[in-house]
């Protein structure tokens, strides 16, 4: 029976692990090329799945086709704070920039409140309720979709940092911002093209999760914390390292839940991330600047 | 168990309608001549967090406080008083600690016989100072905390179950349905979140095993926001139970019943102790397939008594929507007041107080026998029914003698 749990702790584990990858890529790319850690980006999360939840509820639209619209919807909302309310504060001191994130995500929680109460929403997919037996391990489809489907739009994205222009742009304000600047490329239009597809990643996150999970208006906290570990722990900036680090969070999640006492399955999580903190400041897989 | 974190909700709405209801309250204030020309009143305050974070289930046990005023004061008020009508004082606590005793405080001393409320258990074990001081019998509402009548206090008195009475006479009703359906249960699982709340459940779950003769397999507590329970249900699958008794609030509850429905768990019954989704209406209307046949053990009404029948009538016609379990607490402790203020025929605090000690009420509308304090203020009969969800309702199936309907068990769902 070990046996059977140990597999059943490693599938789920995985499975959530991506969707933290998709979060974390996000964070990442937005910290790599602006350099600020973006406290919305939970709220944000919140948001995609309100959107999800209410076409859903209104056009009867499924989530997995809903991801569709939110994805470039929050790829506008991300360019449009970043233009309004960012960019204005680029030469703020740093703590500023961080409590502007805070405050944002104050703001956008309390107005979920207002417009939508606290109650939770709940939205049925197509495949809700799916499940599959793999050897002793139940697997779920929504979730396998959710993880496959991060999994998908993170590769998508590495492969657009490599290829593209602005890609290559992107990568080049990360690693080097005045020589990007230098060189020709228009800094603030990338840095919004950043910020919005870091929106746009966790926004596809939220659509992907919201048949399996609820809605309310702090569901996003949970995932912004877990986030700042895994990019923490994939390196700050390294979007590689977020898409890694977020399947090890979700494994040691998963397996300090089944093998631990008690709701220790957190304090694992967050003891990876004081010992990376101390013994390798910039990540297992190495700090991050435009990787 | 009340002061779930569950529901922010409502904010603009309740505190538009607190206002309206403050401004009737302040127009009657404003024409006490008229009023007292008619008859004496009795000033009664409550304090609810009905803004805030709680406002939805706040106005819910307002809802009854109401209808139940309403009800005395149209039946000719308080009669050894010469027919008082209750003037009602409100209080919003937004479910602060500072705003409960300063509201507390004021309401005494505009002179009320006794203090209602204040739905959580963290505002009112700071405020249980404040009347005791004031020497200000209060009644606690929806309040479950274990500890809210220790301590010596003269002045507080709890209708309601307790924690432990929820967690203890719950498993008690559960098992005693087992032995009746010769399905003993042995093997018990535990899964809480891991706040005050849940862990007091579960304290007690894990305490109460030698008495109720069975075995705690596995207690898992949880963090209530966590995205993913398979690992944790497949734990506690491998330790075999009998029974796997839920206490959360409503997303991670629902998020445990789904997985544990596809788990395949073998157990006989999934069953909420105080839980926030599995007896609430919203949460079966939305999961209907999921939901038949799960178990809650909650505060309730009685289903065979007729006046709970009228009682839900008069409620529905008033506020056009079903009572809720909120409401009948809001509406059985007003008439627990009531019933003191005629024996006191004074409008004495500490004759009121008396009053309320001595109270041996059994025309009432909850699952118990008459309503009795002992020395610390806690009702020796409160109990919580258990409760199944049958047909997409939540019915009462034990103690056996309020059951409006037979329980389903093993459930055979779970089972498989």
């Amino acid at each position: 029976m070990t046996g059977g749990l140990l597999l059943q702790a490693v599938v789920s584990g995985l499975l959530l692990g991506g969707v933290y990858g998709l979060v974390a890529s996000g964070l990442t790319l937005i910290f790599g090329v602006l350099r600020i850690v973006n406290f919305a980006h939970g709220a944000v999360m919140m948001l995609a799945m309100y959107t999800s939840y209410w076409l859903f509820a209104r056009g009867g639209v499924d989530p997995y086709v809903s991801v569709l619209l939110t994805a470039p919807l929050f790829f506008v909302l991300g360019v449009v704070i970043q233009k309004l309310i960012i960019e204005p504060n680029r030469e703020a001191a740093e703590h500023n920039q961080l409590l502007l994130t805070l405050g944002l995500a104050l703001f956008l929680e309390n107005l979920a409140l207002v417009l939508w109460q606290g109650d939770f929403r709940t939205v049925k997919s197509a495949v809700a309720g799916a499940s599959f037996v793999l050897g002793d391990a139940l697997v779920d489809v929504s979730r396998l979709i959710a993880c496959g489907g991060a999994v998908l739009v993170a590769l998508g994205l590495f492969v657009f940092l490599r290829t593209t222009d602005t890609g290559k742009a992107i990568r080049a304000l990360a690693e080097e911002p005045e020589g990007a600047l230098l060189m020709g490329i228009n800094v603030r239009r990338i840095r919004a093209v950043a910020f919005g597809i870091g929106t746009g990643c966790v926004a596809v996150a939220g659509s992907l999760i919201t048949p399996f999970f609820y809605v309310a208006p702090d569901v996003g906290e949970a995932f912004n914390l877990m986030a700042f570990v895994v990019v923490v722990l994939g390196g700050m900036g390294n979007f590689v390292g977020a898409l890694l680090g977020g399947f090890i969070v979700g494994l040691a999640e998963s397996l300090g839940a089944a093998f631990l006492p008690g709701s220790l399955k957190q304090l694992v999580v967050f003891a990876i991330f004081a010992a990376v903190l101390l013994l390798r400041p910039a990540g297992l897989f190495g700090g991050g600047r435009g990787r | 168990m009340r002061e779930r974190a569950r529901g922010r909700r409502g904010v603009t709405i309740s505190r538009r309608v607190f206002l309206e209801m403050a401004g009737a309250a302040a127009a009657v204030a404003s024409f006490p001549v008229v009023i007292r020309a008619q008859a004496r009143e009795v000033k009664v305050g409550y304090i609810l967090p009905v803004t805030g974070p709680l406002a939805f289930e706040a106005a819910l046990a307002l809802n009854g406080v109401l209808l139940a005023v309403d009800e005395i004061n149209a039946a000719g008020g308080i009669k050894s008083l010469g027919g008082a009508k209750i003037t009602l004082l409100p209080g919003d606590t937004q479910n602060k600690v500072e705003l409960g005793n300063s509201e507390a405080a004021r309401l005494i001393d505009q002179g009320i016989v006794a203090l209602i409320g204040p739905f959580s258990s963290l505002v009112a074990y700071s405020v249980r100072q404040v009347t005791e001081k004031n020497k200000t019998p209060f009644l606690l509402l929806a309040a479950v905390a274990d500890n809210l009548c220790e301590g010596g206090l003269r002045y507080i008195f709890r209708m309601q179950p307790n924690g432990k009475g929820m967690a203890t006479l719950t498993v008690t009703n559960m098992v005693e349905m087992a032995k009746a359906a010769s399905t003993p249960i042995r093997r018990v699982a535990m899964m809480h979140e891991d706040g005050n709340f849940g862990t007091t459940m579960g304290n007690h779950v894990e305490a109460f095993a030698k008495t109720a003769g069975y075995e705690l397999v596995q207690r898992v507590p949880y963090n209530l926001k966590s995205p993913d329970f398979t690992a944790e249900l497949a734990k506690v699958r491998a330790a075999k139970p009998d029974l796997l008794v839920i206490s959360g609030y409503y997303g991670d509850s629902k998020l445990i019943a789904e997985t544990a429905a596809k788990l395949r768990m073998g157990i006989h019954a999934l069953v909420g102790l105080a839980n926030a989704a599995y007896s609430n209406p919203k949460f079966i209307g939305e999961n209907r397939e999921l939901t038949e046949d799960l178990f809650d053990g909650n505060y309730w009404h009685n289903p065979t008594s007729a006046r709970a029948k009228a009682v839900f009538a008069a409620y529905q016609k008033r506020f056009n929507a079903i009572m809720a379990n909120h409401s009948v607490q809001g509406y059985q402790v007003t008439y627990v007041l009531k019933d003191a203020l005629e024996r006191a025929a004074s409008t004495d605090r500490e004759k009121v107080r008396d009053a309320l000690a001595k109270t041996n009420l059994a025309d009432h509308i909850l699952t118990q026998d008459a309503i009795k304090f002992d020395d610390t203020g806690e009702n020796v009969n409160a109990s919580p029914a258990l409760l199944q969800v049958q047909g997409g309702k939540p019915v009462v199936v034990g103690p056996a003698r309020y059951a409006e309907s037979k329980p389903v068990f093993p459930v055979p769902k779970w089972k498989a």
